[in-house]
């Protein structure tokens, strides 16, 4: 690294090579006042270019003057970081097979479908299972629930964990010591505890509560998840600027990408659904339009088969199409109770 | 008037193309004063002197057919995106030098591309690809999955090894903002400056994927300072393709345009800076997608052509224990 390429004015770089400072270390025991004399320039401007040679001889320290790009990783390396991570299981074994394991840290997932498929159960399903401790193979996060409709139903959740805890205690029977050591964690009470619920009334909150979560995360380190039942509800309601309704949207997304990245967490984000004309028919397709379905890593759509609630993958970089049946018994998320249990790939 | 002031008049009547005389005449009787002007603060301005050989440091070389032609021919490869329908469709891939931008639905198929291509080019050891992640869709696994098909003649040890030299030469940085991204060309460009110096491995393919996702919150509106980012963005994608010779790669979305018709998303002004603009779609549940060309440099528009995205599961995945 020379004096001639820093990241600084050309007039600047000039002014110090004309004034004698041809190397980095003829910069590095100089003071900003000092520099300022010798330049002819403002004190502020002197201390910025020192700062700019700072931060370039600690980056080149620190990577040995060759990393390509400060924050950059490897792919290799996320690769490994990405087979470390465990899955947030849905409670149904077909759902999490072709999820590839569960919900995903450190990705968007969408979840769509028609009213009374089954969008609420598998937010709430989520936030209890998100829970299981680290001893009985689960994550032991806690959620954050975000609650734009008014249908987090907490008696659901009561009965939703009370399942849960009872199926973890079938599965792990025979770990009797594993039971001691956790009975506290595996009370009802206490998973519901563990869950923050935020009830938001008009996208104005929405928004607010968004931004506020980075501060919320920086203190609640253990929040595995995030739950937004549902992102849409307030913004297909009084909201005549579409374009600006576009921009907020995808400002949100971008914020809740970054969340997941930063904090390893999953976001779920369960959406409605809307008719739209296209090839001379009406669809069904996802609300917020085309825009909007950028906005996740991954989207799954619940849809009626039938008697049977299935899940399809339409959208992922990693998973390939497939769709599964599920089922919602008193407990949660369950396998489909039909005869038919075969994933179906496609 | 004009014969007293017959030397300035020469010089304009370079300028003026037409050579129009009211025109010329009517710059003749304006030119002694600016004239004048100039000179005065030309021997003031004594630093005037010390800034303009910089000023001519600072613009390019010029360059006649020949050299470009040698520069394009020895540079400016093709880099191959490993689907055949594509490169079929391109004559040889993504051009290194150029701006190529991938438009679609979602779902259609973009980020896949951008990854398979990514894979390729780190495979084929042409370089090390920089990948600008903004929708979390960088998917390492995925890429693990198409190395692993590549090196299918492979077994054990030696497809092991490959997969850990293809991966370590792809690098991914994660984007969440406009600023963000340009603060990362700027530091990309930097580093290239000195790597052209010292010689390294170079990059030769930069994806962004997406970004129409940066920019959409903040085009529209009133203020016009959207645009503005949009198009600096733009000018330092092209002008890090064309100085460093890297390909680069960038994904936009589609928005309903008039009738409900699917158009590609952030507007005309972004329309003119992209080299090479294909457009992508995919039949629901089909493996089978189409591109088609929307706009290139030297090829006809509105050819399209098929091809397939490979679901194959990832056999290294699950045999793989750490």
């Amino acid at each position: 690294m020379e004096i001639a390429n820093l990241p600084i004015s050309p007039s600047h770089r000039a002014k110090l090579l004309s004034a004698g400072y041809t190397t980095f270390s003829s910069l590095s025991a100089v003071s900003p006042s000092q520099l300022a004399r010798d330049l002819n320039i403002a004190l502020q401007e002197a201390s910025d270019i020192l700062k700019v040679v700072s931060d370039i001889t600690r980056s080149e320290s620190l990577h040995g003057g060759n990393a390509i790009l400060k924050g950059a990783q490897t792919a290799w390396d996320m690769l490994s970081e990405e087979q470390m991570q465990k899955r947030i299981t849905t409670g149904c074994d077909d759902l999490d097979t072709i999820l590839g394991g569960g919900i995903h840290c450190k990705e968007v997932t969408e979840v769509g479908g028609v009213p009374g498929i089954g969008k609420t159960q598998l937010g709430i399903q989520l936030a209890v299972n998100v829970q299981i401790p680290v001893e009985y193979g689960g994550l032991g996060g806690k959620a954050v629930y975000i609650d734009t409709e008014g249908s987090f139903m907490v008696e659901r959740a009561y009965q939703v964990a009370e399942g849960c805890i009872m199926d973890t205690l079938d599965k792990f029977g025979h770990h009797r010591k594993v039971i001691l050591d956790c009975q506290e964690q595996m009370q009802p009470n206490s998973f519901l505890a563990n869950i923050f619920y935020f009830r938001i009334c008009s996208y104005t909150e929405q928004i607010a509560v968004i931004n506020y979560l980075q501060k919320f995360l920086a203190e609640q380190k253990d929040v595995k998840i995030i739950i937004i039942d549902s992102v849409t509800f307030h913004f297909r309601q009084d909201f005549d600027d579409l374009a600006l309704r576009t921009r907020v949207l995808c400002g949100m997304s971008l914020k809740l990408m970054e969340l997941t990245k930063t904090y390893n967490l999953a976001v779920v984000l369960l959406n409605q659904v809307t008719t739209k004309f296209t090839e001379g028919s009406f669809q069904l397709t996802l609300a917020l339009g085309d825009s909007w379905s950028h906005a996740c890593t991954n989207r799954v759509i619940l849809y009626w088969n039938g008697n049977e609630r299935h899940a399809y993958i339409d959208k992922s970089p990693s998973l390939r199409s497939a769709s599964a049946p599920f089922s919602v018994t008193s407990k949660g998320i369950r396998n489909a109770t039909s005869q038919c249990k075969r994933v179906r790939m496609m | 008037m004009a014969e007293s002031n017959e030397p300035q008049a020469k010089a304009t009547a370079s300028v003026s193309s037409s050579g129009n005389p009211t025109s010329s005449l009517s710059r003749v009787s304006k030119c002694p004063e600016t004239l004048e002007e100039g000179k005065r603060s030309f021997s003031d301005d004594a630093g005037f002197a010390r800034v303009q050989p910089m000023i001519e440091d600072w613009h390019q070389p010029w360059l006649n057919g020949v050299e470009l032609l040698e520069d394009s021919n020895h540079n400016k490869h093709f880099l191959p995106t490993g689907y055949e329908g594509i490169d079929v469709l391109l004559g040889g891939g993504l051009c290194e030098g150029q701006l190529t931008e991938m438009v679609g639905p979602s779902s259609s198929g973009k980020t896949q591309v951008c990854l398979y291509s990514a894979a390729l080019v780190a495979d084929k050891h042409f370089g090390v690809v920089m990948f600008v992640d903004t929708c979390n869709s960088f998917s390492p696994k995925r890429i693990a999955c198409i190395v692993d098909q590549l090196s299918s003649s492979f077994s054990g040890e030696a497809k092991e090894r490959r997969l850990k030299r293809v991966m370590s030469n792809i690098f991914c940085h994660s984007v969440f903002d406009i600023f963000a991204l340009l603060d990362v060309l700027h530091q990309l460009e930097f580093k290239l400056k000195q790597q052209v110096k010292s010689g390294d491995t170079k990059i030769c393919l930069l994806i962004i994927d997406s970004i129409s996702s940066l920019l959409t919150p903040v085009l529209g509106g009133k203020g016009s300072e959207g645009r503005l980012l949009m198009v600096s963005a733009g000018i330092i994608l092209k002008k890090l393709a064309n100085e460093y010779n890297i390909s680069v790669l960038v994904t936009n979305h589609m928005v309903g345009g008039e009738g409900g018709i699917l158009k590609p998303a952030l507007g005309e002004s972004w329309k003119s800076i992209p080299h090479v603009r294909l457009q992508l779609t995919r039949d629901q549940g089909s493996n089978i997608c189409n591109v088609s060309i929307l706009k290139h440099t030297f090829m006809a528009t509105g050819r399209t052509a098929k091809f397939v995205i490979h679901s194959r599961s990832c056999s290294v995945q699950d045999g793989r224990g750490r």
